[in-house]
């Protein structure tokens, strides 16, 4: 593998499904890829799910075959913690300048867990948005990969330091790690950046933070699922109770100009795998579903069908204005019924937050000479030698990233030839 | 469900002329109808009225109390996802319903546009200059005497069969001016008030509540209801209104005793004494009202004038000439009025003649445009106030009546 200019290499940012699939698919046809992911581990918001369209697969499903691609295929070298910091050059010739942040742990790691044995310091774990605490070394979840553990040096008392340095067998622990900073030679550029939940807090009129009953639609993945924080039972935050009566809000922050302009395209999707996942657990229990028109394209129109029969799941057409925390720990939705004219205040145990999908990159992505369209999103400009794929370049399911993904990937292997 | 809508495109397009031009803008999400502090559970509002305006069904947004229940606090506007503005759509939709119930017609239309200013400025202008010409009046009176009588005498001195001279031309200009704007505002409200019922399908109705019943059952508790401002507190955007409104809607009270007090005493009492003419007395308690009032007044419509400013520079109200054509002319009542009354004080006849002149102007146009400018929120929106409580009362939800 070389890393001289003018070499076809691809440089792939952002290594969810969409940077994953660009990367193999580019690497399987011979050019030399290099992906870089600023988590620990590579995988992005799939790996965060519960289940995932158009099949319901368990994200193990999809993403361990790509996994074992990468180890098996010597043109990709991936870099994680890494962030492209600036670009120059042109199509065929880019000079990329990244930096890679300390994980404190050298590549000696086996991921054997005596160092988290002995950490008795804990954070939020962000991998289930603060749901639950985790060691402050740790493997980020079950199924990280590379396999292997991360240090969070800053929460982290000296005596616990000592004592990680010292369980480890395997003199993988490197205290004094600093970031580093590197340079690329690439011919194109695929930005598979992805995107983060859009922040419920800017949502005033949702109040987010009035109650643990309110949880936005990423949180309920990770409720339901088994290597989450309920151990894949749904339950209330705060208090463990077993939901009777469930409300979505659907378009929470999305198609609205004062948070996001776009519709984020899943959500209502995600709503009804969603119900799926509280059919499975609470057959009995109330659902509302609040909205202003379901979006459900292709085929997804059956699966719709199936949910949109359930008796006790009601579908009211009108957007969620305003959440009040109640006494006994549930939350009451308040919208009109645009069908009878109506106002419902709807009590429930527990409020999803269909929140949108925010696209991760923004306005940042100018100044690595990206045009970025109104909405945050990457206009791709295959000329240039720069490529979106995925939701970075807008919002979609798992299925058309993939698509987008390897369309970018025979874009990209044209450029400097 | 079916429905077969005829869309009015004229209605549309007026709309889009009087501040409402973001109405294609909303897709029925309902957030406005949460947002609104005023809708009320049974019937929401404005998402209904906004589909309704969409599809031009200017029918049921005619017999739509809703539509004045609206207080245009700004809440769903600045919560809209879409930038459809609902606030400004209802004020614009307001505007259309007053200019058609207006009578005549040809006058309702003009008050629509800026195009007309000169022309509804010049005809109460030139009416009034008019009746000063053939009225004889005609001199300027030296400062002493006009120290004594005032503007009394603006139209004459001598004394007419019963009346004096003054007080007939004043009768004949502002009686008309009155006239007209009651008999409009008479129909306006008959046919909303049978539209609005008709509107509650309720068929034929066994039993309806006699005058008396009306007034204290409906009427009266609506006026406390908007003396004391108790919708205009709930706005939550635009709640600083209330401080310029309050006063301002006190003033005119105020203002309406002293007329009536000022018109017994020189149109009915002056009959038989003729000494009774004559500006009232400085220590005359009513006239201290009278004064507080113009203050005010002034003070209540400096503080609309900057509020609608400010909103317009926030972007939160559109400058329409509906809304500032009534601001005009209250602030030039009060603003004449007073310089007039001080003018006199001072004894400055010329200027104060000039200004007086300019203050008959500006009440005429004040009760003449009544009907068909922002003013008539006082009549329409009470007239709703009114129909929404008998909506919810036994009358109309009494199965009896079924």
């Amino acid at each position: 593998m070389s890393d001289t200019a003018g070499n076809g290499a691809v440089l792939v940012v952002g290594g969810g499904i969409s940077g994953l699939t660009a990367a193999l698919e580019a690497a399987e046809v011979g050019s030399d890829v290099f992906l870089v992911e600023q988590n620990a581990y590579l995988g992005g918001r799939v790996a965060q799910l519960n289940q995932y369209f158009p099949k319901l697969c368990p994200p193990t499903c999809g993403l361990e075959i790509n996994f074992k691609r990468i180890k098996d295929n010597r043109r990709i070298r991936t870099y994680t913690l890494t962030k492209v910091t600036s670009v120059s050059g042109g199509p065929g010739n880019y000079e990329v300048t990244l930096e890679t942040a300390p994980r404190y742990i050298n590549a000696n790691c086996t991921a054997c867990g005596d160092c988290a044995v002995v950490c008795t310091d804990e954070v939020d774990n962000p991998f289930n948005f603060g749901m639950s605490k985790i060691k402050a070394v740790n493997l980020p979840h079950e199924m990280a990969f590379p396999r292997r553990f991360i240090l969070n040096k800053e929460a982290c008392s000296s005596a616990t330091l000592e004592a990680i340095k010292s369980a480890c067998k395997y003199d993988a622990v490197e205290l004094d790690m600093q970031p580093k900073s590197f340079t690329l030679q690439v011919s194109s550029i695929i930005w598979s950046t992805g995107w983060n939940p859009y922040d419920a807090d800017k949502i005033t009129q949702l109040n987010f933070n009035s109650s643990p009953a309110i949880i936005t639609n990423m949180m309920m993945e990770r409720l339901a699922a088994e290597n989450g924080p309920t151990q894949g039972k749904i339950l209330r935050p705060g208090d463990n109770k077993e939901p009777e009566s469930f409300a979505f809000v659907q378009c929470a922050g999305s198609r609205d100009e004062n948070h996001l302009e776009h519709c984020s395209y899943i959500c209502c999707m995600a709503t009804f795998k969603q119900i799926s996942y509280i059919r499975a657990q609470y057959p009995e229990a109330k659902i509302y579903v609040f909205y202003i028109d379901l979006r459900t394209p292709g085929k997804y129109e059956h699966f719709r069908a199936k949910f949109m029969d359930d008796a006790n799941t009601t579908f009211i057409k009108g957007k969620v204005a305003d959440i009040v925390a109640d006494r006994d720990g549930g939350v009451t939705v308040m919208a009109e019924n645009a069908l009878t004219a109506n106002k419902v205040s709807q009590k429930v145990d527990l409020c999803i937050l269909a929140t949108g999908m925010q696209p991760a990159l923004g306005e940042a992505g100018k100044t690595f000479g990206l045009t970025i369209d109104g909405n945050g999103f990457v206009v791709s400009e295959p000329e240039k030698g720069m490529i979106a794929a995925g939701c970075a370049k807008s919002a979609v399911d798992v299925y058309t990233s993939g698509q987008s993904s390897t369309a970018a990937a025979l874009k990209a292997i044209q450029i400097g030839r | 469900m079916s429905m077969n809508v005829q869309p009015d495109r004229e209605f549309i397009q007026a709309m889009k002329e009087a501040g409402g031009d973001t109405l294609k803008q909303c897709y029925q999400c309902a957030t406005c109808s949460v947002a609104c502090p005023l809708s009320t559970d049974g019937s929401p509002f404005p998402r209904r009225e906004m589909i309704y305006a969409q599809w031009g069904l200017k029918e049921k947004l005619v017999n739509d109390p809703n539509v004045f229940l609206c207080h245009h606090c700004g809440d769903c506007t600045v919560m809209c996802p879409r930038g459809a503005r609902p606030g400004d759509v209802l004020g614009a939709i307001r505007a259309h319903v007053y200019t058609s119930l207006g009578w005549p017609q040809s006058l309702a239309r003009m008050c629509t546009s800026i195009k007309n200013l000169p022309t509804l400025v010049g005809i109460p202008a030139l009416v009034v200059f008019f009746m000063w010409i053939i009225s004889g009046g005609m001199r300027i009176p030296a400062g002493e005497h006009f120290a004594k009588v005032g503007y009394q005498q603006f139209f004459g001195h001598w004394d007419f069969h019963l009346l004096s001279k003054n007080v007939l031309f004043i009768d004949i200009i502002m009686l008309t001016a009155v006239g007209i704007a009651v008999y409009s505002l008479y129909k306006g409200v008959s046919v909303m008030w049978r539209g609005m019922s008709a509107s509650l399908n309720q068929g034929e109705v066994g039993y309806r509540p006699g005058i008396v019943q009306f007034v204290k059952e409906f009427l009266w508790p609506s006026l406390v209801e908007i003396v004391q401002h108790k919708r205009f507190e709930e706005c939550g955007e635009n709640n600083s209104r209330v401080r310029g409104h309050k006063p301002l809607m006190l003033a005119f009270i105020a203002l309406f005793f002293v007329t009536i007090y000022s018109m017994v005493k020189n149109d009915v009492f002056g009959i038989f004494f003729p000494s009774l003419h004559g500006p009232i007395s400085l220590w005359n308690p009513v006239k201290w009202l009278a004064n507080v009032a113009a203050v005010a007044m002034i003070f209540g419509i400096v503080v609309l004038w900057k509020n609608r400013k400010k909103m317009e520079a926030e972007g939160k109200a559109k400058n329409t000439f509906y809304d500032w054509f009534y601001i005009w002319i209250i602030a030039a009542v009060g603003v004449t009025g007073l310089a007039a009354e001080l003018l006199r004080v001072v004894s400055l006849p010329s200027l104060g003649y000039i200004i007086y002149y300019l203050h008959l102007v500006s009440v005429v146009m004040l009760f003449l445009y009544l009907p068909y400018s922002k003013f008539a929120h006082i009549v329409y929106r009470t007239t709703a106030y009114a129909f929404e409580r008998y909506r919810q009362s036994a009358y109309v939800k009494n199965p009896l009546n079924d």
